[in-house]
């Protein structure tokens, strides 16, 4: 793709992500060839649309398309992907025993007749295909309403024997996944950003811009900073090869957009904390995007624990 | 000759001439740091690595400035060289490439690439040190010579130096940043004083410098009259890539001397993770820089959001240092300990050298956040 096709299809994403939400935007990416793209070109693919979508506070179910990309099953192209909470001690429905399932899923379990459960057990990955409709599905209402999660638990019978997934195309999955997440964050801070910069040239306090106050500037300063830093472990996990790279990014992503959330609303102060302004659909949607697929918190503890352990940092990204 | 081909044969070289290339004593003076410096200098220029990415016509063999990006690299990840110090040469060497008469660059920047001279940089003023362009070293043209007079401070290894980048006042006292010119000086010019500064790190590499009516030939100016502020400009890009990206190879090196020592249970995890993303994320930034660079492109006050990690990544790692080693900092006496020390007591200046943390949120503010004038 070269930049002027990359502009078009950025475009393109920009309008469809800020027209529609949900199923919508699912047959919206359908019809303007997003899968194709994430076929071919998947990180240009992945980071557009997931940073327009977190700009724009709305949802779709791409991130199943991800993993799938991701795992490289191209006979589940289409189904939706519950990535199991726990690592399980069973491989899931290896002798047509029912799959016991507990996860989080995008709103496509909902419609979609067959989901690929993807489970741990072990050092080995599993997938089995099962019929979406046998599962128990609870819309999530929680912190962020309007991202269209669904918690998944209950049993259902593979409906053929489950397989075992490469443990190298799995990381690459999970790592396609991080990114993608990352990249909503950072499209989301981005827009918590761009609210609280025009709030702060707009509103006036004291006979001047609440913009022209240091303690304003230097805290949207230091958002832009924190955004940057993410933005650039981001653009490198793609070529990073230390295998942690996504995480990494991923890790910063989520802390990024705490820092957004923590700045931007001071700025934004009492009219950002009002329900018509539609910074709370940013807190909201950062929170739970933190916590996918890795919270800041948890990845930076687990980035620690395993570099104590060995005594070795990752390898240093190369020039 | 491309990146890949040049790493491959540095390393190589490296590795080959490891004793050759050893500190002498290891006493880890300043003294001893700038004969280290001269040392691995010459060697690299003499086996032809330090003459990569920079042009021809100044003594170099021409290719991307990454081949040199990663020369600093390869020589801070072995702890061959301070990068602090071997940055000089990535800043002035590009000013005189720019901004020197040919010949005079023709003549000069071997001599600071082969580590035959040293050069300082004197900007920095005893009235201005986040307010550059109100500097007031005096220059005042009397025929063929500029006659110079005034003070600086902060000016690093001027004890060492046999030239000086200097800016002066040559316009009226109010003529801000177009008042301004360049100028290559002899450090052994009559009127020259240098007197280093005791710091709370340790090795005075920070000096005052004085100007006594010092007569400087007309023919040593760096661009026009008046051109100076866009000297200084010019050299910032050079200070927040290839020098920062060195920085970042050399935290990585010291951060894994403190793996390698740092007892069992003295850290917790969360920590050690949070710095390793400070630095990682310094990194990534930093070799986006770095590419865009040496692909030509003009660096602008975006170079502020480098300055701002590079110095929180330099305080994080430090900062683990002295959790992890608190007796070593605190109590040790021997050469690791006291070397610990001083990066450590170093890196508190990181947000106050070369553009404070607080000016470079303002330029983020003003610049890349368009939020107008402050105050």
């Amino acid at each position: 793709m070269n930049t002027e096709e990359r502009d078009l299809l950025d475009e393109a994403l920009r309008r469809a992500t800020s027209e529609h939400s949900g199923a919508a935007l699912d047959a919206a990416l359908a019809r303007l060839g997003w899968h194709d793209a994430l076929a071919t070109e998947p990180r240009t693919a992945v980071s557009l649309l997931f940073e327009q979508q977190g700009r724009a506070a709305t949802t779709s179910s791409a991130l199943d398309d991800v993993l799938v990309a991701g795992l490289g099953i191209d006979d589940a192209r289409g189904a939706a992907v519950l990535v199991a909470r726990a690592d399980l001690c069973e491989p899931p429905g290896k002798g047509g025993e029912p799959v016991i399932v507990d996860g989080l899923g995008t709103a496509r379990i909902l419609e979609a007749e067959y989901t690929l459960v993807l489970g741990r057990a072990e050092d080995r990955v599993f997938a089995a295909t099962v019929r979406s409709g046998e599962l128990v599905r609870r819309p999530v209402d929680g912190m962020d309403p309007w991202l269209g999660l669904v918690e998944v638990t209950g049993a259902a019978s593979a409906v053929s024997p489950a397989r075992s997934v490469d443990v190298g195309m799995w990381r690459r999955a999970e790592a396609w996944a991080r990114v993608a997440v990352g990249h909503e964050i950072l499209g989301a801070s981005s827009a918590m950003l761009e609210l609280a910069r025009r709030h702060a040239v707009e509103r006036v306090q004291f006979g001047r811009p609440i913009a022209a106050f240091q303690a304003v500037r230097h805290r949207l300063a230091e958002t832009l900073v924190a955004l940057e830093s993410a933005r650039a472990l981001l653009d490198v996990a793609w070529v990073d090869a230390a295998p942690d790279a996504a995480a990494l990014a991923k890790a910063v992503a989520g802390r990024s957009g705490r820092t957004a959330i923590r700045h931007c609303q001071q700025v934004l102060a009492g009219m950002g904390f009002t329900i018509e302004h539609p910074f709370h659909r940013y807190v909201r949607r950062v929170l739970v995007l933190d916590e996918m697929f890795g919270s800041a918190r948890a990845l930076t503890a687990a980035l620690g624990r395993e570099v104590l352990a060995s005594r070795q940092l990752p390898p240093a990204l190369a020039l | 000759m491309e990146l890949d081909e040049f790493r491959a044969a540095l390393d190589r070289w490296l590795d080959d001439q490891t004793s050759a290339l050893a500190p002498e004593d290891g006493s880890g003076t300043l003294d001893e740091h700038m004969t280290q410096l001269a040392k691995v200098k010459r060697l690299t220029f003499d086996a032809g690595f330090m003459r990569y990415g920079w042009p021809e016509r100044v003594g170099g063999l021409g290719g991307s400035a990454l081949l040199r990006a990663y020369l600093g690299e390869a020589l801070a990840a072995r702890d061959l060289v301070e990068p602090g110090i071997y940055s000089i040469t990535e800043t002035l060497a590009p000013t005189m490439i720019d901004y020197a008469p040919p010949s005079l660059a023709a003549d000069m920047v071997p001599r600071l690439l082969r580590g035959d001279e040293t050069w300082c940089q004197g900007f920095s003023e005893p009235g201005t040190g986040s307010n550059l362009a109100a500097l007031v070293c005096r220059a005042t043209r009397d025929g063929d010579r500029w006659r110079v007079t005034g003070q600086k401070v902060w000016t690093s290894l001027a004890q060492y130096a046999q030239r000086c980048v200097l800016l002066t006042r040559s316009g009226a006292p109010d003529s801000g940043h177009r008042g301004i010119t360049a100028l290559f000086v002899d450090m052994d010019s009559d009127g020259v004083e240098v007197r280093p500064i005791d710091t709370m790190h340790g090795p005075p590499e920070f000096c005052e410098v004085f100007f006594d009516d010092v007569a400087v030939p007309v023919e040593r100016t760096l661009g026009a009259e008046g051109q100076g502020w866009q000297v200084a400009m010019d050299l910032l890009p050079f200070e927040r890539s290839t020098a920062l990206w060195h920085r970042a190879a050399h935290l990585q090196r010291r951060l894994q001397d403190l793996l390698d020592v740092v007892p069992v249970g003295a850290l917790e995890p969360a920590e050690v993770g949070e710095t390793i993303l400070q630095l990682a994320a310094f990194r990534a930034r930093s070799r986006a820089t770095v590419h865009r660079m040496a692909r030509g492109e003009r660096l602008g006050p975006e170079t502020s959001v480098d300055k701002v990690l590079v110095a929180q990544a330099d305080q994080a790692v430090f900062d683990l240092v002295a959790a992890a080693l608190p007796a070593e900092l605190l109590l040790g006496d021997d050469l690791a300990g006291a070397r610990w020390r001083t990066e450590f007591l170093f890196s508190r200046a990181a947000t106050i050298y070369g553009g404070t943390a607080e000016i470079q949120r303002n330029v983020i503010a003003r610049r890349l956040l368009d939020l107008g004038t402050d105050g």
